[in-house]
């Protein structure tokens, strides 16, 4: 089935909640919902774009120096990325300039491109990049969501205020990184708790 | 002797290939973007600047510019830049010949979003609005600033960088 191969990604192994992969930036950049947003289409590009490139040469890379040859690629892609949309999209690169070198060391890339990408066709590989940005994306928003609702008392994303103030002393630890391992924290005991629950029936 | 070589080679050769590749595309996409990152770059200094002294003219020395308005002189205006939290903050300062701050605003910063990332915010900029070079400090260092809760070193970062370029630009203009 080609489509599990896309939709395994979002739930089944989303790249989070099952294969915590790409904590750091997922930690960093969660603070809030915009942020999240632009590092997901980050994350998005970079992925797909790598995954179906080491797919493509997946033949020609010689095992021994596999991991070489993808970070080299990998890295190049981000850079290529940068560069581009410095010059030509400003506003973009605004906001997510700080994310993008961030995108080379997610290991979400490094490792979709050596578990998946580097075994399979290019197609497939295509739709796994989809699936797992798809998965991160609503792991990082998810997770944005709380921690903004609860640091700042509102939600406002690229200006517009979806959830307006409704709290007047809202907590700043969920700004700073503790309240980033809270939330991961709280949402993974409840995934496994659903798990669990479903297992034993 | 022979087998060994070739199987080394069969490892090398792919990983020089891949390197070589990456360096020609990294190298061609910087040619094709420098320029037009240049005149992005300079197209901030310049919109910072008329958002300084909106409708001036601005004559650049080597440190400060200028701006003159209907041949009048209204003040300077500089960059300061400093290391932050986390990353290099620019701002575009407005000096009155007085010494005392126009405004200021932040042209690049990577502080930590949603905390850090405040300095550059009108809530905490406006702060500076027509204060003098010596009290531009932290209140916590004896000044009239007050900082963002939860990022001091970001607030402190800016506000020293911004008094001590202050300092040297009006030093240099008397």
């Amino acid at each position: 089935m080609k489509l599990d191969e896309l939709t395994k990604g979002v739930f089944k192994y989303n790249p989070i909640f099952y294969l915590v992969l790409g904590l750091c930036p997922l930690l960093a950049v969660s603070t809030r919902v915009d942020n999240a947003l632009g590092m997901s289409l980050g994350v998005f590009f970079v992925l797909v774009s790598s995954n179906v490139i080491i797919s493509l040469f997946r033949h020609w890379i010689p095992s021994q120096v596999r991991i070489p040859c993808f970070i080299v690629v990998i890295a190049s892609f981000v850079t290529i990325v940068e560069l581009f949309m410095h010059g030509y999209a400003p506003e973009l690169y605004g906001r997510l300039g700080i994310y993008l070198p961030l995108i080379v060391v997610n290991c979400i890339i490094l490792g979709r491109v050596e578990a998946f990408a580097s075994k399979k066709p290019v197609f497939d590989s295509f739709l796994d990049a989809i699936g797992m940005s798809i998965g991160f994306t609503l792991g990082i928003v998810g997770i944005a969501v709380c921690r903004e609702v609860l640091s700042t008392g509102k939600i406002a994303i690229f200006g517009y205020t979806l959830v307006p103030t409704f709290t007047q002393s809202p907590s700043v630890m969920m700004i700073l990184p503790p309240g980033a391992f809270l939330t991961i924290g709280v949402i993974m005991a409840l995934i496994n708790y659903r798990s669990i629950r479903k297992e034993g029936r | 002797m022979g087998e060994e070589l070739k199987r080394i080679l069969g490892i090398a050769i792919p990983l020089i290939i891949v390197c070589v590749l990456s360096g020609a595309a990294l190298t061609a996409s910087y040619d094709l973007t420098e320029e037009r990152i240049e005149a992005v770059e300079q197209e901030k200094i310049t919109e910072s600047l008329s958002i300084i002294f909106p409708g001036a003219s601005f004559t650049a020395t080597d440190d400060y510019y200028s701006a003159t308005m209907g041949g009048e002189e209204m003040g300077y205006a500089f960059i300061a830049e400093g290391r932050g939290y986390s990353s290099t903050i620019k701002t575009m300062v407005g000096l009155y010949p007085n010494g005392t701050i126009r405004r200021i605003y932040v042209v690049s910063q990577s502080e930590t979003p949603g905390l850090g990332t405040s300095i550059a915010e009108p809530d905490f900029t406006s702060q500076f609005n027509g204060k003098r070079i010596e009290d531009v400090r932290l209140r916590q260092d004896g000044g009239v600033i007050d900082a963002i809760t939860g990022a001091t070193i970001s607030s402190r970062a800016i506000t020293d960088t911004v008094r001590e370029r202050a300092e040297v630009v009006l030093n240099e203009t008397r």
